[in-house]
């Protein structure tokens, strides 16, 4: 098992299992660990234990949404910047890294960035469209714990989240990594045409061998930061029944471990909603629920080099080569902690607060032009006195 | 070994599941959160038995120097602030 201390115990990674593991003090010396200067020195923020990497803004594909406005002739970042990377993200005791772009397959070196990052001892995982992966590629992946592929549903889901019809491709894809031993989960991403079609998405997804659905919220960034953001994004009514359709869904997929259901940051405000989860907000933290740990548990490193808050937010001037010195001491990454250790209200109040950390600031930025109370919250639009989001029928 | 090593699930303040493979936004497993008490306590009783049984690496720094024998009071208390 891989270790690292933090001031209030330790973060450890099994490799038996796929877990990552907060232990206390308490159970850190009864597993025979001790802290050190760790536990005694002043504690600073803590390093990030999940770091997205983006290796390429070259794709094809022209989803209407891509938030990095990824285009076919996208520049690509250079090996030797990416290896540079990954040694700070070893120095930082970084424990996943997500390779992503654009379309990281269009690069002819994954298998020698997934073995780099395992020398490091970091687990990769990778996210595709899976558009035009042929099954050498996919042989090709085995490196990767596990390989995302987006898929929104069958036909017109798809189409209704990406502008075009890709989903046939990515059906292909997901059964090509399955065929070549690749552990495969799908992204959907959630807008008020697929949200409704979830039951259906994931019932095809488990069919063709994904062990793993991980539900995303539209963000208006890159090319969905647009007025047709506010038309895509979920009504307050989907918003609110995310809970039952959460409960739905494990109850339907995930009753024999084969498969599971993940949210992103971005959705734990949705969850306020729910009266079940919120009389009980330490069994969320408990089962490591994260909400918005932009500039916390979670960093972003662009193409280009600079390390952002999350993938969606506007990068900082730090180097993700200066990551592990200066992850700690960024006055941009400073400025994310800092709200997030004390929301205005009606955050600040909010039973969820200790896990949804405010809810998605990226939306908090194009809605409202400002980094606060995550304005589609139904909490947020309760307290505003809003019970409708703009852009509802 | 195992015995030496022995860690109550009380002192396991929280599991992420699985690898997790987006690019974008971090992400956590939830079906979990709408099982059973009988599915979740077993969940933490298996994970107190693999932490009790792997071989050790540090990453993140090397924590030599002041290593005090009774645990002092964390500075960033887990659900508030820093992590988990």
């Amino acid at each position: 098992m891989i270790v690292r201390y933090e001031s209030w115990g330790a973060w450890v990674k099994l490799e038996s299992t796929a877990a990552l593991v907060a232990v206390d003090r308490d159970g850190a010396c009864a597993l025979g660990l001790d802290g050190g200067a760790a536990w005694s020195a002043e504690a600073g923020p803590s390093a990030p234990i999940e770091v997205h990497l983006s290796v390429t803004e070259r794709c094809g594909a022209g989803c209407e949404g891509c938030y990095i406005d990824a285009r076919p002739d996208g520049r690509e970042k250079p090996r030797a910047a990416i290896l540079r990377e990954l040694d700070a993200l070893r120095d930082a005791g970084v424990f996943t890294v997500a390779f992503g772009g654009g379309e990281p397959t269009t690069r002819d070196d994954l298998d020698v960035l997934a073995g780099a990052a395992r020398e490091r001892g970091i687990t990769p995982v990778l996210t595709t469209s899976g558009l035009g992966l042929t099954e050498s590629r996919a042989r090709r992946l085995r490196g990767f714990a596990q390989v995302n592929v987006s898929y929104d549903g069958p036909g017109a889901a798809y189409a209704s989240v990406r502008g075009f019809d890709g989903a046939g491709a990515a059906e292909r894809a997901i059964e090509r990594l399955v065929h070549a031993g690749v552990r495969v989960g799908v992204n959907v991403v959630l807008t008020r045409a697929s949200f409704d079609r979830l039951g259906d998405t994931l019932a095809r997804a488990r069919s063709l061998g994904a062990c793993e659905a991980q539900l995303l919220r539209y963000k208006p960034a890159g090319r969905a930061a647009s007025l047709d953001y506010l038309a895509r994004r979920l009504s307050a009514e989907q918003a609110r029944g995310l809970g039952p359709m959460l409960r739905s869904l494990g109850d339907s997929f995930c009753t024999d471990g084969a498969f599971h259901v993940r949210i992103d940051c971005a959705l734990l405000p949705f969850l306020s909603a729910d009266e079940a989860l919120t009389r009980d907000p330490a069994r969320l933290a408990r089962f490591g629920v994260f909400g918005c740990e932009a500039g916390g548990a979670l960093a972003a490193i662009r193409t280009d080099g600079r390390v952002a808050p999350c993938s969606f937010a506007a990068p900082t001037d730090l180097p993700g080569e200066r990551l592990a010195t200066g992850h700690a001491t960024d006055p941009t990454l400073d400025r994310w902690r800092a709200y997030v250790a004390e929301p205005p209200e009606p955050c600040a109040s909010c039973p969820l607060r200790p896990v949804c950390k405010g809810g998605c600031k990226v939306v908090a930025g194009f809605v409202d032009g400002a980094h606060g109370p995550d304005p589609e919250c139904p909490r947020v639009l309760a307290h505003r006195g809003e019970p409708r989001v703009t852009g509802d029928a | 070994m195992s015995a030496e090593r022995r860690v109550a699930p009380d002192h396991i303040l929280a599991v992420r599941l699985g690898h997790g493979a987006n690019c974008s936004s971090i992400g956590s497993v939830v079906d979990t959160l709408f099982a059973t008490a009988v599915v979740g306590t077993a969940v933490f009783v298996a994970l107190a038995a693999a932490l009790a049984v792997e071989d050790v690496r540090i990453v993140g720094g090397d924590p030599e120097g002041a290593a005090p024998a009774e645990p002092e009071e964390p500075t960033a208390p887990p659900g508030e602030g820093a992590a988990p």
